[in-house]
């Protein structure tokens, strides 16, 4: 059972970091909420005991960990808040570059660096005129 | 109810009332001060409570010890709570001062320093999780403030990067509960012991991961300089004098005390980590030209120190670690408020900034790189790369300096004295803590003691 565990969240974690990959943004937050998915899943793997519904008053000796249970709820509502979160920032960041490509971020970032490198440049050169 | 409790409960609850009202006006911004305020007194009450060697435990809800979450107040965690509470506030004024833009914006800073409140003093590891995620939804939300392209396209990069930090953390956490068998902390420390080593040794590196990406230590860096430099200096100051005070504090605590072992074992691997952060943050620094940049790529090797004081390890090391993590905290909210303002008290403030980075007497740096020389004396090439890193540290700031203020390169905006009188009473702090370093140094003993006498 341990494996079976193991190897799902093993797998959804890969397609994740497989999908965070990818230049489209909605792409990218899908991948986070599958690694979000398979750290859900560990949490509902880490249960110390397994068995019948923890469900008061018991009737069985054996019930499952609620423990784990309760964790993997919290995680679950707090990983939707925060995708949420996360789908409003692709929204905005869409809208404000026309785009939802991820290189398109990146090239604006290394172009406002070429910018400022350029301007350095010259006033560097300006510098070693004044000097001469 | 105790201080601990309203400590947590002010910001809490006088968070939802702000997320309601349009924080753009003046008294609302106000409001939110006065409840950072009020919350920062929370803390001290508590420190003076617990200081020098008490500690407050309390399992909430009136559940059964083991059952309950339980909150816990130690020097180490009440040391970093009044420190990011510090920062939190100065930013929030320097913000209010210069007019908030956004209507969100104070309650995001209450919600924040209600998270940081929380992770400082919870005694769960589960409940830290909540915490963290509390803090860095604040912080992705704080990221975006301003609203132009350049900081969307930096809030973007600072939640994924930092999103997927806080599931490898959330995934040690389960590893944890799992070879433990509980959350509590000082249960977890005193059933580590026992645990298979390699399954330790895997959480313990989920855990450094996490918290490395949160601080930007030397390989999990890329985001900080983007978001740094594209961040409104008051986000910057609170991101990097607030939220990166968490990355500090959970290596020490779940480093120093949850899993001292492996910490022990990866010593040479943590300090290898701190210097290639400090040398590759000093080199990068000295090579760029606005105080941003320059602050941004100087944050990376700043933590450097800390990791390497936490790499060396013992009493003497975590102090310093302690130590060096507050004052460069104070540094960062300082530089970050200061770099894009003009005015007479701006020149004196961010020259003591400077040397304070440097590790210059008189200012707070000193202290904090003496404490580190002082752990690191046994390793003659620590030395070497303490003092290369101190001498970049110097060109770096010392440059900047004579870029802004000697050549009158320097934009931004005048400011008024309210704001100037903010900037000389942050300066006097870090003035004071380096004329007067006993109570802080005590300070920083009395956590590390924390960490090394265990959970118990």
């Amino acid at each position: 059972m341990k494996l079976a565990f193991a190897l799902a969240a093993a797998t959804i974690f890969g397609s994740g970091a497989y999908l965070l990959l990818h230049r489209d943004l909605v792409r990218v937050v899908l991948g986070i909420v599958l690694i979000s998915q398979s750290a859900v899943l560990t949490l509902v793997a880490s249960g110390l005991t397994r068995g019948a519904a923890p469900i008061y008053p018991l009737t069985e000796r054996d019930v499952s960990d609620p423990l784990s249970q309760a964790m993997a709820l919290t995680a679950i509502v707090i990983g939707l808040g925060v995708t949420a979160l996360l789908l409003v920032l692709v929204l905005r960041v869409a809208h404000a570059y026309a785009s939802r490509a991820i290189d398109d971020v990146a090239e604006d970032e290394a172009e406002h660096d070429a910018a400022l490198e350029r301007l350095h440049a010259r006033e560097h050169e300006d510098e070693e005129a004044a000097a001469r | 109810m105790t201080a601990a409790a309203l400590a947590l409960v002010i910001p809490w609850a006088a968070g939802i009332v702000l997320a309601l009202l349009d924080g753009r006006r003046r008294l609302v911004g106000w409001l939110a001060v006065a409840v950072l305020a009020a919350n920062l007194a929370a803390l001290v009450v508590l420190a003076v409570q617990i200081l020098p060697h008490g500690r407050v435990h309390e399992v909430t809800g009136d559940w059964p010890s083991g059952v309950g979450i339980t909150l816990r107040a130690d020097a180490l965690g009440v040391l970093f709570a009044v420190l990011s509470s510090v920062a939190l506030l100065a930013a929030a004024v320097h913000e209010v001062l210069d007019g908030v833009r956004d209507r969100v914006f104070p309650a995001v800073v209450v919600f924040l320093d209600a998270g940081l409140t929380g992770v400082f003093l919870t005694g769960d590891v589960f409940n830290f999780y909540v915490f963290f995620e509390l803090s860095m939804a604040a912080g992705y939300i704080l990221a975006t403030y301003g609203g132009t392209r350049r900081e969307l396209g930096a809030a973007l990069i600072f939640t994924a990067v930092n999103l997927l930090g806080t599931f490898v953390f959330l995934l040690s956490v389960a590893g944890l509960y799992h070879v433990t068998g509980t959350l509590d902390m000082a249960r977890a420390a005193a059933r580590v012991a026992d645990v298979d080593p390699n399954a330790a040794i895997l959480v313990a590196v989920g855990f450094f991961a996490a918290f490395s990406v949160k601080l930007g230590l030397f390989p999990f860096h890329f985001w900080l300089p983007t978001v740094y430099t594209g961040a409104r200096p008051a986000v910057a100051a609170i991101l990097s004098g607030g939220l990166a005070n968490i990355g500090a504090y959970g290596l020490l605590r779940f480093g120093g005390e949850l899993l001292p072992d492996e910490l022990a074992l990866a010593g040479t691997a943590l300090i290898v980590i701190g210097c290639a952060s400090i040398v590759y943050g000093g080199v990068l620094a000295v090579s760029r030209r606005t105080s941003a940049e320059m602050l941004a790529y100087s944050a990376i090797g700043q933590v450097g120190y800390v990791l390497v004081a936490i790499g060396v390890g013992g009493p003497a090391g975590f102090a310093a670690a302690i130590l060096y993590a507050v004052v460069n905290s104070l540094n960062k909210t300082l530089l970050f408020l200061t770099v894009e303002t003009r005015g007479a008290l701006v020149g004196t403030v961010f020259a003591l900034g400077a040397l304070s980075v440097a590790g210059v007497p008189p200012a707070a740096g000193f202290v904090g790189k003496l404490e580190l020389f002082r752990a690191a004396v046994d390793s003659p090439a620590v030395l070497v790369l303490f003092l290369l890193g101190s001498a970049l540290s110097f060109v770096y700031v010392f440059q900047i300096y004579q870029f802004d203020f000697w050549r009158g390169e320097r934009s931004g905006a005048l400011s008024g004295w309210p704001q100037q009188t903010l900037f000389a009473a942050l300066g006097l702090v870090v003035l004071g803590l380096g004329l007067w370093p006993e109570p802080l140094l005590a300070l920083s003993r009395d956590a590390a003691d924390v960490l090394v006498r265990g959970g118990g």
